[in-house]
Order: C-alpha cells, then sequence, then structure tokens
C-alpha cells in the first residue's frame, strides 16, 4: 500500500490492521522459535540438576551407612575402656553400648534434617524464580 | 583362583628405618607421591595460560576449583573460604588416589584404614583446635544443645561426646570400606570370568555373564571414586562449620 492511502486514513504512526495481523504472525513465530530453543535448554539444565540430585542422594546413603555403625564403636570401646579400668565388666560396656546406639542414631536423624532443610531451601529458591520462558508471554 | 586381597598388600620398595621406627618406602607412599605430582603438573600446567577464554585443561581446574569452593560456601559462608587451601587439597588428593587405583595394576592408596584414619584425624584435629581457638571454651557448647532439661543433660551430652568422637571414625571407615568392597569385588568377578573359561566345557559358556559384571561394577566404581572424594569433602565442610559456628 502506498503511503498516501495510509495517512488518509490513520494518523501518523499507527498501522494498517492487515499490517498489524502481518506483525503479530511474524512475532508469533519468533516467540514460537525462542521458545521452543529455550524449553529445549531448559530440559537440559533439569536433566542436569536432575543427575546431581540423584548423586546426592547416593552421596547422602553412602554417609549415612557407616554413622550409625561408627558411634555404637566408638561408645562400645569406651565402655570396654572404663571397665578394663575399674575391673566392671561388662556394666559399662552395656550401657555405653546402648548410649553408641542413641548416638548413632542421632548421627543420622541430624543428617536427614540436614538434607531435608537443604530440599526444603533449594524449593523455596526454585519458587523465587522468575517464571519460565514458555509461560512469561503476555500476548495472546 | 587369584586372591582377591593380594593387591592391598604393602610392600617395601626402599627398605629405611630411623630410630627403630619403620619408615620405608612403600608402594602406598610411591602412589601418594605420584598423586601429589599430578595434581601439582595438572594444576601447574592448566592454570598456566590464564586465558580470560579458558583452553579445555583450564576450564577442568576451574571447575574442580568452583565444586570445591561451591561447597563450602553452601556449608560455612563466606568465612569458610579460609580453609579452600586444606579443603581443595584433601579433595584433590583424595579423588587422584581413588581414581589411580582404577588403573588396573594400580595401587589402591585410599584402601588402606591407615591411610584414611591419618587423613580423618587431621581434619578431626584441625577442627578440635580451630573450634577452641575461636571460641574458647565457648566450644564445648557443641556438646550441649539448646534447650535440654538440666536433669536429662548429663545423658545427652554423654550421647553428643560419644557422637563426636564417632565422626573421625565413620569418616575414615567409609572411604576405606567403599574402596576395599569396590576393588574385591572387581577382583572377584574377574577371577570368574578365568575359573569358567578354565572349565572349558559347557561352563564356558556363560563366562560372559561376569564379564558384563564387572564392565558394570566398573563403571559403578568410577562413580564411587568420585562420590566418595566428594563426600569425605562435604563432611570436613560440615565438621569445620561446627569448629566455627558451635551450638547449632
Amino acid at each position: 500500500m502506498s503511503d498516501n492511502g495510509r495517512g488518509a486514513h490513520h494518523p501518523k504512526g499507527e498501522m494498517s490492521p492487515e499490517e498489524i495481523a502481518e506483525f503479530k504472525r511474524r512475532a508469533d513465530q519468533l516467540g514460537q522459535k525462542i521458545g521452543g530453543t529455550k524449553s529445549e535448554k531448559q530440559a537440559e539444565i533439569e536433566a542436569q540438576e536432575d543427575r546431581a540430585r540423584h548423586n546426592r542422594g547416593m552421596a547422602m546413603g553412602l554417609r549415612m551407612s557407616t554413622e550409625l555403625v561408627a558411634a555404637i564403636l566408638v561408645g562400645g570401646v569406651i565402655g570396654w575402656g572404663i571397665d578394663q579400668g575399674l575391673g566392671s565388666t561388662p556394666w559399662f560396656f552395656l550401657i555405653f553400648f546402648i548410649l553408641g546406639f542413641a548416638a548413632g542414631i542421632l548421627n543420622v536423624t541430624r543428617g536427614f534434617q540436614r538434607m531435608q532443610a537443604e530440599i526444603e531451601q533449594e524449593k523455596r529458591s526454585l519458587a523465587d524464580k522468575p517464571v519460565p520462558a514458555d509461560q512469561d508471554e503476555d500476548d495472546a | 583362583m587369584p586372591d582377591p586381597i593380594h593387591q592391598f598388600e604393602v610392600k617395601r620398595l626402599i627398605p629405611l628405618e630411623l630410630n627403630g621406627i619403620d619408615v620405608s618406602f612403600t608402594n602406598a607412599s610411591l602412589f601418594m607421591v605420584a598423586a601429589v605430582a599430578i595434581i601439582f603438573l595438572f594444576l601447574m600446567y592448566a592454570s598456566g595460560g590464564r586465558a580470560l577464554v579458558p583452553t579445555r585443561l583450564q576450564s577442568v581446574a576451574e571447575t574442580l576449583y568452583e565444586f570445591v569452593a561451591g561447597m563450602i560456601r553452601d556449608s560455612m559462608g563466606e568465612q569458610g573460604m579460609k580453609f579452600f587451601p586444606l579443603i581443595f587439597s584433601l579433595f584433590m588428593f583424595i579423588l587422584t588416589l581413588n581414581m589411580l587405583g582404577m588403573v588396573p595394576g594400580f595401587f589402591t592408596v585410599t584402601s588402606q584404614l591407615w591411610i584414611t584414619a591419618a587423613l580423618a584425624l587431621l581434619v578431626f584435629l584441625t577442627v578440635i583446635v580451630v573450634g577452641f581457638a575461636k571460641n574458647g571454651v565457648g566450644f564445648l557448647k557443641l556438646f550441649v544443645p539448646d534447650g535440654v532439661p538440666i536433669y536429662v543433660l548429663p545423658l545427652v551430652s554423654i550421647i553428643e561426646v560419644i557422637s563426636f568422637f564417632s565422626r573421625p571414625l565413620s569418616h575414615s571407615l567409609r572411604l576405606f570400606a567403599n574402596m576395599l568392597a569396590g576393588h574385591i569385588t572387581l577382583k572377584v568377578f574377574a577371577g570368574f570370568i578365568v575359573m569358567l573359561l578354565g572349565t572349558a566345557g559347557t561352563a564356558s559358556l556363560v563366562a560372559p555373564l561376569p564379564f558384563l559384571a564387572v564392565l558394570g561394577i566398573t563403571a559403578l566404581e568410577f562413580l564411587v571414586a568420585f562420590l566418595q572424594a566428594y563426600v569425605f569433602t562435604m563432611l570436613t565442610c560440615m565438621y569445620l562449620n561446627d569448629a566455627l559456628h558451635p551450638g547449632h
């Protein structure tokens, strides 16, 4: 269309309905393109985070398995040592064996509490993040 | 069948004695020296360029730095960074030793309890020294949790003390046991292949099965080698955090 025709029907700086439609179509196309690339990236990042989380879970499991045993061992050895010193076998050994068990449970609970806190913190930071790419398009 | 324990035997390469104490240069010593040399040469070479756009090696070194620094910042905050040299050295040393152990025929230093115990005790003593230096007697608050009624406090304190002293034990046992068990499993399964093939009968047809198992376990062992270095370092950060802020 000519400059003349546009000037006649619309004030300066505005576009005809056809032009607006054309512009919208191109903008949508571009938006879809960008959105596609973004969601691909997003999926990649999510997969990576998933793997990291899986590895962290495994590290946690490897950790906890020895915490309990170590505490029981230490408790038992302390009790046995006192018994050797006082000649009171087996009483202190029995008492400290049970205390060691309690310490082991404490170790494991603490570990899991910490993990829980980390997960919750992660969730909160995820909620604070800006809206993902595909949902921020306000032109609909 | 080959003895699966044989690979963990410490051999004296250069027998030495100092005041009646055996300080021989063993195969374990050799691999520790090799590990330190590898770390030193790798980091020197990788960071030598100091390019703004890193080369491949430089970006590996930077990833390692970021990984450990991130772990420290997450657990201790910015003030934990003064322990960076210790923690980074521990991480690199254990990781390199674990990975060297994965090379067939190489000695796995971290499968020796005395090595892992020495590393764990190093961390344990650092925590105690730093704890008392930073907080004085206040470090003992670690054994007195908040909000515990006075009449159960002695019991709780004893349990806390046991829990505290169980740390170096679990710290060293975990690394040692995982490396030992992994390498024994590998050796045993690899031994099955030879045994099955040796029968030369129909039994030799199933020889590929343990071979597949060995393949899978090897991959798993590489993961474990990294994870154990990570776990050891992460716990070091956690323990040092207790030394900085007792009475959580």
